[in-house]
């Protein structure tokens, strides 16, 4: 029971941290059709930016946390304006080129000024929770309250503002939204904002129980990617859900299968559901 | 109010529009016929700043609009109501309405009372208030499309083919709305193929064909002409 327990803890953490970097990639897609593959640069940018502040400032971890987001939604907006925008006429394949150009890019820059070793940020919850047995590490359990805050706020944020509704609008309707007076330039940068809050909150929140290195995001965007096809690409509830699905696959898989395994267990799901439905969990379209 | 000189457009190399230069003045309700593919929608969104015009000058109220972005076409008071709607699917009718108010979004107060107005003028867009607008008829469809442009408070108001599709008696309502919209001070441009119904409530027309303007005229010299009844009435 325990055990068992255990696993559903590990797959919500995994799937909590999944979601909101596939959130970020598939907003971004659905948006822009830009399938940003520097998306997982960003999120370790984010990572790198929290020790940054924690270790070499002295910052406290929540104010690491903010300020890394920061930091990285400037990256990310950088990205859009430096890059993408300049190429919105060009053919797709310019798009994946150039993400996969600021993938390297940052990711040498990172290496070049941290070096490529492997390092630890420790957060100030380090206490283990103990429900009449049930064991929940505080660190978890504040990462699964912290994706839920933020993909209320994030759902708020976009059902409840006009600002919101501007970048919805552009997802449901492009011609429709330029004819309201909408500006594609603001809700692009809005986007990739968002995309680079939230990979840099997901890393930042993750990055004690894990290790930071400059190739932490390789994994984590490849599972992404994953998670935003079989949630349908450009859906907000597909990545949330497909989060949670490939975050408990993997918990379990690696539990009752073998750890070895758990990587190939995300891609032999993406294979499965495909073949049953083509289209993805959710249709496509932010909504 | 509005004033187009030998304005070309290109897709490629394909010229969809000619040396267009046309008129329209402060109040007027201008009907443009023409067939499928004439390019009438490509004329409207070159004024909407969709697609950019290759040669020629558009003017508007004085103001040079070429090139121009969209946003800053509706800013300056040209709102297109788009063939095919183009509305938010997945939203509600209220934020379809509400999103053609973006360029006006500070002023909370007079967007609600322009949002009661269109109310008043598709009483049926009430009830529906709530629902995706995607759900809606095609008719009730066109209504929340034609709101949306309105709440953008539009001097010009441009409708491209709103009777597509729809049932005999919605047409003459939808027909009987926009001179409505036009006597309350609306200026329209109107992108027709239903060349009966359009010239009825009308006040100029032109004829396009193949990318050019080829005859001008007001309501009755366009009733009464020959080549117009020919083409575009049946009779
Ligand atoms: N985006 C486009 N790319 C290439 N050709 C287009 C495009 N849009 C319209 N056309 C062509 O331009 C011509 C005029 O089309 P359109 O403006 O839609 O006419 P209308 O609205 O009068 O039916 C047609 O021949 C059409 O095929
Ligand atoms: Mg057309």
């Amino acid at each position: 029971m325990n055990l068992f327990f255990q696993q559903i803890i590990n797959g919500m953490t995994l799937g909590s941290i999944y979601g909101l970097v596939a959130l970020g990639l598939t907003l971004v897609y659905g948006i822009l059709h830009i399938p940003n593959f520097a998306h997982g640069a960003l999120y370790m940018v984010g990572a790198f930016m929290t020790y940054f502040l924690m270790v070499d400032i002295g910052a406290h971890y929540w104010v690491a946390m903010a300020g890394s987001a920061i930091i990285v939604a400037i990256v990310a907006v950088l990205s859009e304006r430096l890059v993408f925008h300049p190429l919105r006429n060009s053919p797709p394949i310019h798009d994946k080129i150039a993400a996969i150009g600021i993938l390297l890019f940052l990711e040498a820059l990172v290496q070049m000024i941290w070096g490529a070793d492997f390092r630890r940020i420790s957060s100030p919850y380090t206490g283990i929770l103990n429900f009449d047995g049930l064991i929940i590490p505080e660190q978890r359990l504040l990462i699964i309250v912290g994706a839920f805050v933020l993909v209320a706020a994030l759902q708020l944020f976009l059902r409840k503002t006009m600002t919101g509704a501007t970048i919805i609008a552009m997802a449901q309707n492009r011609d429709g939204a330029f004819l309201v007076g909408i500006d594609a330039n603001r809700v692009a940068m809005m986007t990739f904002a968002i995309s680079g809050i939230l990979a840099a909150f997901a890393a930042t929140l993750y990055a004690p129980i894990n290790l930071v290195y400059p190739a932490m995001g390789h994994v984590v965007i490849m599972k992404a990617f994953v998670i935003i096809i079989l949630g349908g690409m450009g859906s907000i509830p597909g990545a949330i859900v497909g989060g949670m699905i490939i975050g408990f696959a993997e918990a379990f898989g690696g539990f009752y299968i073998s750890t070895s395994y758990k990587d190939i267990i995300a891609f032999g799901l993406l294979v499965v559901i495909l073949s049953i439905r083509p289209q993805g969990l959710f249709t496509k379209g932010a909504h | 109010m509005l004033q187009l000189k030998n304005v070309d457009v290109c897709y490629g190399s394909f010229k969809a529009l000619n040396e267009i230069s046309m008129t329209v003045n402060s109040g007027e309700l201008v009907v443009l016929l023409g067939a499928n593919g004439a390019g009438k929608s490509s004329l409207f969104n070159t004024l909407s700043g969709l697609n950019k015009p290759t040669a020629g000058d558009i003017e508007f109220e004085g103001k040079r609009l070429n090139g121009l972005r969209p946003s800053a076409i509706v800013d300056a008071g040209i709102v297109q109501c788009a063939e095919g709607r183009k509305l938010f699917p997945q939203m509600s009718v209220q934020q379809n309405l509400m999103l053609g108010a973006y360029v006006h979004r500070r002023d909370k107060q007079g967007n609600r009372r322009r949002y009661k107005e269109i109310l008043e003028m598709f009483p049926i867009l009430e009830e529906k208030a709530e629902q995706p607008a995607g759900s809606l008829s095609g008719g009730q469809q066109q209504m929340v499309a034609i709101g949306r442009a309105m709440m953008s408070r539009p001097r010009l108001l441009m409708l491209d083919e709103p009777s597509l599709g729809l049932a005999p008696l919605i047409v003459r309502q939808m027909f009987q709305t926009i001179q409505q919209i036009n006597s309350l001070g609306t200026t329209v441009l109107l992108a027709e193929q239903n060349a009966f119904a359009a010239l009825k409530i009308a006040s100029r027309a032109y004829v396009m064909e193949n990318g050019r303007l080829v005859m001008e005229g007001d309501r009755e010299a366009m009733l009464g002409n020959e080549k117009v009844r020919e083409a575009y009435i049946g009779a």
